[in-house]
């Protein structure tokens, strides 16, 4: 489980949120100074939520989706497709962009949900080329690997006022609103009843299936909830972008969500995901601006965290801050992965 | 029906070579229950090292490549088929040094540490040799084509699906026919024990990994004449094998075979109706197999999955 003090976990707004929404809200008065660019905390904030919503999937129900790409860019091209096509109100594309990700999730949930370790894994990997090469190859549609250009930042329009989200700092603050709620709405996700059971399932399908609950029904409705999830931040995505492009759907880019999400520590933290898409997308920047070779930098770097602190910077953070013992945390951590594949054994 | 013969006889020289990629992957998934995501690298690896070394500047000093270059094309090749595997060979021994540490735990470790690993040895590629394509030379017998049945075969086609079938029967026989395979089988099966007969169980794992990863470089030298060579190849391979591995059940040395040729003749057959779409066909066949077979076609029971 997440080992946070019982109290937050009841918590609608956690102490941790408002402070991280503090400095969130500041990001845009010193990000120029310090050498960054705006558009950068744009980015972080949507990935933040991308891979938030991947670690339903991976660190709370414990199911191994290499292929979640898919549904992010999926998201990306139902908010561009609904814009052109159907009516360009935000609220609408948005929504658009997480009911259609959610169903392609629903509908590869059918085929997967029966399904266990690697061959999980397989399924999720399978069906994200499937989607990716059907946005590659259906021009008509999404542009092929052009892309799908021309989105526009939509105006939010919440009825008694307008705002124009074109500029780069008035959508960065529009994206943390969203992005505050989306955290509140899914902290309380993962510490409702129906997180609880997503939770015994990862430790033991086989336990949770014996107490009385449909494992499979709970397997297939977390991955199709993650996907919308992830299909909202895409749509998101797209109006940073100004444009859907397939290589979010590429299978690097769904193993870069993979990268951020266990370098974090999304295995034993709520806030791993937030952590990993943090160093991860500065390390880009950062780096690649020295050497362009980032990649090779940041692979060694995954590499160490793999081989000697598998529960990522929020194990290490935490263990530091709560004063256990390094090795307890390694042990947990280790626990966490072991059930990640080991999913529904008891040993 | 005569007409689709060219292609059934293409999907099944591509179908053998796709066994071939997935052979070293398979051999260390089905006797160490380790994936190793680094064996699309491995294979691209392979096919540069061979590059370089079929190339004007081999790298040996001087007066010994001038001696090299001055060898018969066909030599070079030869010496290259066992080189540049040997070369890789060295870098799989780096990468089973670090995987060392995961064995005994979740497989998921040794799948990311080797996911790193290729993302390592993807940018080392890239640094060293650029993102431009290259070509490898072969020998004059082995290239260029022949006409039978009015219709213009690629003799490289069928030399690469016969090195594949005579790699495949090595392979069977060496752990199927001998004390080695047996071991390593026995190995997988229960390491106490083999450890308690007095076996040394960690050189036996390196042994095996090592030769999971020759046959990566292998099936990159082979391949490499007809996908090219692209720091990209790494992952145009790793997928298939992986596929290829899934649809034929873990641990299951047939099972492997029989889908590669599955896929090679998929790929195949709907590259002559809708080549824009040939690649999907794969990924529709193995979800077709796997929704109704849930360990593939002759997968054994095995960590991997629980």
């Amino acid at each position: 489980m997440i080992p946070t003090p019982q109290s937050n976990s009841a918590r609608l707004i956690t102490p941790t949120m408002l402070v991280l929404w503090l400095v969130l809200a500041t990001v845009p008065l010193w990000i120029g100074r310090a050498g960054l660019y705006p558009y950068l905390g744009i980015e972080i904030l949507i990935w933040s939520l991308y891979a938030l919503a991947f670690n339903l999937v991976l660190g709370t129900a414990g199911l191994p989706s290499f292929g979640h790409g898919a549904y992010f860019g999926i998201g990306a091209y139902a908010f561009g497709l609904c814009q052109f096509n159907v009516v360009a109100n935000l609220w609408v594309c948005l929504a658009a962009a997480f009911a259609v990700a959610g169903l392609a999730g629903a509908l590869v949930a059918l085929f997967i949900s029966h399904r266990r370790g690697i061959y999980y894994a397989f399924m999720t990997i399978a069906f994200g080329q499937i989607f990716w090469t059907l946005a590659i190859k259906s021009h008509k549609v999404t542009g092929g690997e052009d892309g799908l250009l021309k989105i526009a930042r939509l105006p939010a329009d919440f009825g008694f006022a307008s705002f124009d989200l074109a500029g780069n700092v008035a959508f960065y603050y529009f994206v943390l609103m969203v992005f505050g709620i989306a955290v509140i709405a899914l902290w309380r996700l993962v510490h409702s009843p129906y997180g609880r059971v997503i939770a015994a399932i990862k430790q033991s399908e086989i336990r949770a299936a014996h107490l009385g609950y449909n494992v499979w029904l709970y397997k297939a409705s977390i991955f199709a909830l993650s996907a919308a999830v992830s299909g909202f931040a895409g749509g998101l995505f797209a109006m940073a972008q100004l444009a859907a492009f397939p290589d979010v759907m590429s299978l690097h880019q769904s193993g870069y969500v993979v990268m951020m999400t266990l370098v974090g520590g999304g295995l034993v933290s709520f806030w791993g995901p937030v952590i990993g898409v943090f160093l991860f997308l500065i390390a880009r920047d950062v780096i690649g601006a020295m050497t362009n070779a980032w990649m090779l930098y940041f692979g060694l770097l995954f590499i160490a965290v793999v081989l000697f602190r598998p529960e990522g910077v929020a194990g290490a953070v935490m263990a530091a801050w709560q004063n256990r013992s390094l090795n307890s945390m390694r042990k947990q951590g280790g626990t966490a992965l072991r059930l990640l594949v080991g999913g529904g054994r008891w040993r | 029906m005569f007409d689709l013969l060219p292609h059934i006889l293409n999907g099944l020289t591509l179908g053998l070579l796709f066994a071939l990629i997935a052979l070293g992957f398979m051999l260390i998934v089905g006797l160490m229950e380790q994936i190793n995501l680094a064996h699309g690298s491995l294979f691209a690896l392979g096919a540069y090292f061979a590059m370089q070394l079929m190339g004007p500047r081999p790298p040996f000093p001087a007066d010994l490549a001038q001696s090299w270059l001055a060898l018969p094309l066909g030599w070079r090749y030869a010496a290259t088929l066992i080189l540049a595997p040997a070369a890789v060979g060295v870098v799989g021994i780096a990468i089973e040094f670090c995987m060392r540490r995961t064995y005994g735990k979740d497989p998921l470790y040794g799948l990311l540490l080797t996911f790193g690993a290729a993302m390592v040895i993807e940018e080392m590629i890239r640094l060293t040799w650029g993102t431009r394509d290259y070509v490898l030379q072969v020998p004059q017998a082995v290239n260029g084509g022949f006409i039978f049945g009015d219709l213009i075969w690629s003799t490289y086609r069928f030399y690469a699906a016969g090195i594949a079938v005579a790699v495949i029967g090595l392979v069977w026989l060496l752990i199927e026919k001998t004390s080695f395979g047996a071991t390593v089988k026995a190995g997988a099966h229960d390491s106490e024990i083999v450890r308690a007969l007095g076996i040394n169980l960690t050189r036996l794992r390196l042994l095996v990994f090592v030769f999971g990863t020759m046959l990566a470089a292998i099936a990159g030298i082979i391949v490499a004449p007809i996908w090219g060579i692209r720091p990209h190849m790494g992952v145009d391979a790793v997928i298939p094998a992986f596929l290829v591995i899934v649809l034929g059940g873990v641990g299951s040395f047939w099972g492997a075979v029989v889908a590669g040729l599955l896929v090679g003749l998929a790929v195949g057959l709907s590259g002559a109706y809708a080549s824009e779409w040939s690649l999907l066909s794969m990924y529709v066949l193995l979800v077709a197999v796997v929704t109704f077979r849930a360990r593939g076609l002759w997968g054994k029971k095995s960590v991997l999955e629980a």
